[in-house]
């Protein structure tokens, strides 16, 4: 049995105590099963939209839940209300701490926890609001009114200069919202379609990734106008950091001939006429187009995906990020050098309308995305299956990994809320409580 | 014994001596009857599956078309995806391959040897006769600056206009004439870019829409959603003009299909999700 060793060799000082916690967690990550211990109680009447564990430090307890009947529900995932009496175990039943039941008037696509504590939540819905809500009153602290529905928000965990909230909606412009003040602090414009989903950067609170319906990702520092990297599905870089000696490019002769402003997509649309084989260019620039790095993208139209963008995440380290598209593909980016790793993600179908919510584990081994009626775990840098985790009626739409005890939250069509929890055998389940310091 | 079985249909089956990336080539050599697909499903490099497959392309009677290969075959064959992807971009890197984006479903991508696609691109050009002489020059330039630099699946209309200038003045018809004679295609969603295409292709594509439901519906029709592939090599598709090979391996790697383990061999089981 692995632990058993291992715990003797961590006694004998052979294994270093951090890393026999990390093969724990590790180990109980890949061996997810449907819980047969834990089962929340929703009352939710519409699809679930969104799941959120409260980000406070060392104790991430209460799961927001928000569904598209317009409904948000707080649950506290330690302490069961009432447990099932059935006649062989018994099922501890989380009923939710309160129910909302009237929250906006049409459904929610986003409900987060306000990154410092469970005081405040914010909730984002298709009925055009974004709402602040206090926890303990749960009543409304403010609200924002934007053009157009709303399919994400997004707050930085790690900022202290500035609490913003970053808002995707069906307009083209990103809207941050400002909490200290209640009013619009400023909009990034630059898709061309819908926005669908938004992260903030993982390593730089200024940083803003967004995803839209015409299926660019770009990347916006907010201090200042414009995107500083738009993420090509075309450049790409074998191996999942970028090499550390520039490889020569296999160009042609009349290609490196060019000058490097020709190839740019950012000249005027249409060229006049050259001079036969002349290698010199005369571009009619626009006088008024700065040098900018923010504005010379807005004309690029390179597509990370073939379709919408609708899931992104960074992983926690802040250098890579995944996005999921409507072309069923999920790419794997190296934020820093911006290409796509082209690692292949087996075989999957994405939902297409809503956007989703994938999860990865801290350690950044196993991504989970949900397809369609079940959910799917892969190895994030190999591109295998891990598992596919049946058990929802209908499409899952989110998903959400406590870290802290290895579970899953699982949010679907079907109105369910499923728990994942490691499957291990009960005896040395109360071995690993302990190792995990769980009371 | 393999000769026999070549004249048989369509695909082309090579004699076992003759493959190199066959891992079960020295297996059970007394059971030789004809190359099966079971035995040839899976390659161990890309650039060996690359040439297979282009030597296994069915020989069509309406149409000629040079071989090419689809990228969900590709996945099906070698076992490491992510590896097939890195191996394919340093191909098309190196102008050894060039890949296309197909519009049959999502995600569809054609593979084709390079001299094989600028073969293709001769016929087409030479069937279709320009009426203004002066405009066919645009065919060379096209295939002397922008094949050779550009290796994408799209090309932007002004990165167009400046790769093709090099050869001489460029307008409006130039570009017309090339969409016309079928090398380049206007996108759906955006009118300033444009897919490379191979062209004289469409009845083929159509093909492979209608032989991939043919055989997604043959498999559904049974008690168990599930054959014996032995059994299902020998069927033969009614509405498409590729052999069914072709579709098997196209329909594994696009993870429709899924092939399990059985006492009697290979069974193509339809996935569910």
């Amino acid at each position: 049995m692995w632990t058993w060793k291992a715990l003797k060799q961590r006694e004998d000082g052979l294994l270093r105590p951090s890393a026999f916690r990390r093969g724990v967690v590790s180990s109980r990550a890949s061996s997810l099963q449907l819980s047969n211990a834990k089962e929340f109680i929703s009352l939710h009447r519409g699809a679930i939209n969104s799941l959120e564990i409260d980000s406070t430090e060392g104790e991430g307890r209460y799961l927001l839940s928000a569904a598209s009947d317009g409904t948000v529900a707080v649950f506290d995932t330690h302490r069961p209300t009432s447990s099932s009496t059935s006649s062989c175990a018994s099922i501890a039943q989380h009923h939710p701490l309160f129910h909302l039941p009237r929250a906006h008037k049409f459904a929610i696509s986003r409900a987060l926890w306000y990154p410092v504590d469970t005081g405040l939540f914010i909730t984002a819905s298709f009925d055009h609001y974004v709402k602040l809500w206090d926890t303990n009153s749960t009543q409304v602290v403010l609200d924002y009114k934007l053009p157009a529905k709303v399919y994400g928000i997004a707050m930085s965990s790690i900022a202290t200069s500035h609490s913003l909230i970053a808002t995707a909606t069906a307009d083209v412009q990103v809207r941050l919202c400002d909490l200290a003040s209640g009013a619009f602090a400023h909009t990034l414009s630059g898709h061309r379609d819908g926005v669908m989903s938004l992260e903030w950067s993982s390593s730089t609170e200024f940083v803003l990734i967004t995803g839209g319906c015409d299926g660019a990702i770009r990347f916006w520092d907010i201090r200042r106008p414009g995107t500083f990297l738009l993420l090509d599905q075309s450049l790409s870089q074998l191996g999942t950091r970028p090499p550390l000696l520039p490889t020569p490019t296999p160009s042609n002769n009349e290609s490196t001939s060019l000058p490097a402003s020709s190839k740019s997509s950012s000249s005027t649309p249409i060229l006049p006429a050259q001079k036969r084989r002349s290698h010199k260019k005369i571009q009619l620039k626009p006088p008024t187009q700065s040098s900018h790095p923010g504005m010379a993208s807005s004309q690029n139209r390179a597509t990370a995906h073939y379709g919408a963008v609708n899931g992104l995440r960074a992983t926690a380290d802040g250098f890579y990020l995944l996005s999921s598209g409507s072309d069923s593909r999920l790419r794997l980016w190296d934020i820093e050098s911006g290409r796509n790793t082209l690692v292949n993600y087996e075989a999957m179908s994405i939902q297409t309308s809503k956007p989703i919510q994938l999860a990865v584990t801290p350690d950044s081994s196993l991504v989970f995305v949900p397809c369609l009626a079940s959910l799917k775990a892969y190895d994030l840098w190999s591109g295998t299956t891990i598992n596919t985790y049946r058990g929802h009626y209908e499409s899952v739409n989110c998903c959400f990994f406590n870290a802290q005890y290895q579970e899953l939250y699982t949010g679907s069509n079907d109105r369910q809320i499923l728990v994942w929890s490691p499957s291990i055998p009960a005896a040395t389940q109360i071995v690993y409580l302990y190792i995990l310091g769980i009371p | 014994m393999a000769e026999s079985s070549q004249s048989k249909s369509g695909g082309k089956k090579r004699s076992r001596s003759e493959s190199e990336g066959d891992p079960d080539a020295d297996a059970d050599a007394a059971s030789l009857q004809s190359i099966q697909l079971e035995n040839d499903l899976n390659f161990t490099d890309t650039a060996i599956a690359l040439q297979m497959m282009k030597a296994q392309f069915p020989k069509l009677d309406k149409v000629v078309v040079r071989p090419f290969i689809l990228r969900s075959q590709l996945y099906s064959s070698v076992k490491d995806r992510t590896q097939v992807d890195r191996d394919l971009e340093s191909l098309k890197k190196e102008a050894v391959v060039r890949v296309f984006k197909l519009n049959t479903g999502k995600d569809d991508h054609a593979i084709m040897f390079m001299d094989d696609y600028l073969a293709q691109m001769e016929n087409a050009v030479k069937r279709y006769d320009a009426k203004d002489k002066q405009l066919s020059d645009v065919f060379d330039w096209f295939k002397q600056y922008v094949i050779k630099s550009k290796t994408d699946v799209s090309i932007s209309h002004p990165e167009l206009c400046s790769l093709l200038s090099n050869g001489g003045d460029v307008t409006e018809k130039h570009v017309t004439l090339l969409i016309n004679a079928g090398l380049l295609t206007c996108q759906l969603i955006d009118q300033n870019l444009y897919w490379f295409v191979i062209p004289n292709i469409g009845s083929i594509l159509k093909g492979l829409s209608q032989g991939r439901k043919e055989l997604l519906s043959l498999i559904n029709r049974t008690k168990y959603k599930e054959m014996v592939l032995a059994n299902l090599e020998k069927k033969r598709l009614r509405l498409s003009p590729l052999d069914i090979r072709f579709h098997i391996r196209d329909l594994i790697g696009s993870g429709l299909l899924k092939t399990v383990q059985s006492p009697i061999g290979l069974l193509i089981r339809l996935s569910r999700d």
